[in-house]
């Protein structure tokens, strides 16, 4: 399996699953292809593409809360944010990534 | 050396993000319709040769039914192997897995190839396909 035509997969059903939420890419390519790149890896190794930068819990429940494309999982946190925890979704009208405030979890009034 | 087109189906048969399998000189393919864009792959999914035409077509990547293996049509490379099924957080009785233990022993060892591709062109509302 080649990651380059993995990676050109995961960005096509990605992309239709997050534009539907009003997120788009990254315009930061290098970040994405980075990005795109550990969650190939982390397919391969666990059948589904979890996000990269979330610790895997071996608790299904809460693993498929951080499957790519989690934002409908920690939507309020996101739209706070305007861009996922890694950063490789951003909102549609964001053009400058970097200037994203991080904000954490435990500021977030979250349920 | 020129290529020999074989009508395959008409135009009108297969819907975009619909697939058709015919038997072409012997040979099963998959007609695909990528929005307009007819292609052809052989019809057996590299890994263990389910028939393509039972999965799901969507864009350019073909799913296999079987186990969710992953075909680019355009090109025919594997973009995924199988899917591991999740048996939940159940215990399963002890028989039910154990064979479901030695069949994932033997499904490690099976690769997913690509599946061939074939050349195709569509004239006087048919497509027509070239066996590679």
């Amino acid at each position: 399996m080649n990651a380059g035509s993995r990676k050109k997969a995961l960005r096509y059903f990605f992309g239709k699953v997050v534009e539907a939420m009003g997120f788009k890419f990254t315009p930061d390519g290098d970040l994405a292809e980075f990005l795109l790149e550990q969650e190939v890896k982390l397919e391969a190794k666990h059948g589904v593409p979890f996000c990269p930068c979330r610790p895997i819990r071996r608790d299904r429940m809460r693993d498929m809360q951080i499957v790519c494309p989690c934002i409908p999982f920690h939507r309020k946190h996101f739209d706070a944010m305007k861009r996922c925890w890694c950063g490789l979704f951003v909102h549609r009208d964001v053009t400058d990534p970097d200037s994203l405030p991080q904000v954490p979890e435990k500021e977030m009034d979250l349920e | 050396m020129s290529e020999t087109f074989v009508q395959a189906i008409r135009i009108g048969e297969v819907a975009p993000g619909g697939m058709k399998a015919v038997e072409l000189n012997g040979r099963e393919i998959v007609i695909c319709n990528c929005g307009g864009s007819f292609h052809a792959v052989d019809r057996r999914c590299g890994h263990m040769n389910a028939p393509l035409e039972m999965g799901t077509l969507d864009g350019f990547i073909l799913t296999c039914p079987m186990h969710c293996a992953q075909f680019d049509v355009t090109t025919g490379e594997a973009l995924s192997g199988p899917v591991p099924h999740d048996l939940g957080n159940e215990p399963l009785p002890s028989k039910v897995g154990t064979f479901l233990n030695n069949v994932g022993v033997f499904m490690q060892q099976i690769r997913t190839e690509s599946v061939a591709i074939h050349k195709t062109k569509v004239e006087s509302e048919y497509v027509w396909v070239a066996l590679a």
